[in-house]
């Protein structure tokens, strides 16, 4: 049975057993693959290779047209528009900050799933560094169950239990749900734990 | 960085004094990020104090949307940047 995150000295202590401790690696492991920037083979082209290796952009492979695979949903919301009115200023920002941010999202998701994998039996122990790092994961992976559980408005967010109950035991959205919602009440306790309250 | 002729740098600087307009970044309302989430975000990156950071919050959470910070292009790109890499949902935009 978890137990839910307290500050307890300089220390951020929740109890996670075995199954729950896997599926929270799991669900952050996955929104690490979403988001981790891709790593793209030698072109031969010297200049593109440099600009690879410099962690930028390539030139052909700026801006959604030109992408050959559909963008998940959820990278829209993970990396949202940064201009709601001007789609070339939205595009020249995606094109500066959307490769660091990836990466430091990605890094950060790396440092979560790993103080995890280090706990002590099903004692979580996290410093305030890891802590940090755990809560904005927390938030990467619940933006991502929202994406795909529907939720873009609060409106939608309310109805979710009504909807659920409408759904077959065996609809896939009832066990994202049960995630999201331990996921809110974990990263919930951390915050607080965070914040002092 | 360089050294630019001083001609250069005034140039510069008169050009930046006369944006009267400065820049906004905003924080828009969305289901998933936890009140007290927004708050201690408000909090850590821009150093508001626990008030300040729970007024916008509110604001976001109430009316939609919030100014959480105010200055040059530069730095709301960077502000912006900062509020997305928390998982929040930003935008800038020139003031109006």
């Amino acid at each position: 049975m978890a137990r839910a995150f307290k500050r307890k000295g300089a220390r951020f202590v929740a109890r996670l057993d075995d199954v729950e401790r896997q599926v929270v690696v799991g669900l952050l492991e996955q929104t690490h693959e979403l988001l981790v920037p891709v790593l793209r083979e030698q072109t031969g082209d010297l200049f593109e290779d440099l600009v690879s290796r410099l962690g930028l952009p390539r030139l052909k492979d700026l801006g959604d047209d030109s992408s050959p695979a559909p963008r998940d949903p959820a990278l829209d919301r993970l990396l949202p528009s940064a201009h709601r009115e001007d789609p070339a200023l939205a595009a020249e920002f995606r094109r500066l900050t959307e490769y660091g941010l990836r990466e430091r999202k990605a890094a950060n998701l790396a440092k979560a799933i790993s103080a995890l994998q280090d706990s002590d039996g099903d004692n979580v122990r996290l410093d305030r560094e890891q802590a940090q790092a755990m809560v904005v994961a927390l938030t990467d992976v619940r933006l991502l169950l929202g994406e795909r559980l529907g939720l873009r408005t609060d409106e939608d967010a309310d109805a979710l239990q009504e909807r659920l109950e409408a759904v077959s035991p065996e609809d896939p959205q009832l066990y994202l749900a049960g995630c999201y919602d331990f996921l809110t009440w974990l990263q919930e306790s951390l915050i607080q734990a965070l914040m002092g309250m | 960085m360089s050294i630019a002729p001083a001609e250069l740098a005034h140039a510069d600087i008169e050009q930046d004094m006369s944006v009267d307009r400065p820049w906004i970044t905003l924080v828009w309302n969305d289901p998933v990020n936890l009140m007290s989430y927004v708050t201690y975000v408000f909090q850590t990156y821009f150093g508001y104090s626990l008030e300040k950071a729970e007024m916008l919050m509110l604001d976001v959470h109430q009316k939609g949307k919030a100014v959480v910070s105010t200055g040059p292009r530069e730095t709301m790109e960077r502000d912006t940047e900062a509020m997305q890499g928390y998982g929040l949902w930003a935008t800038l935009q020139k003031d109006d």
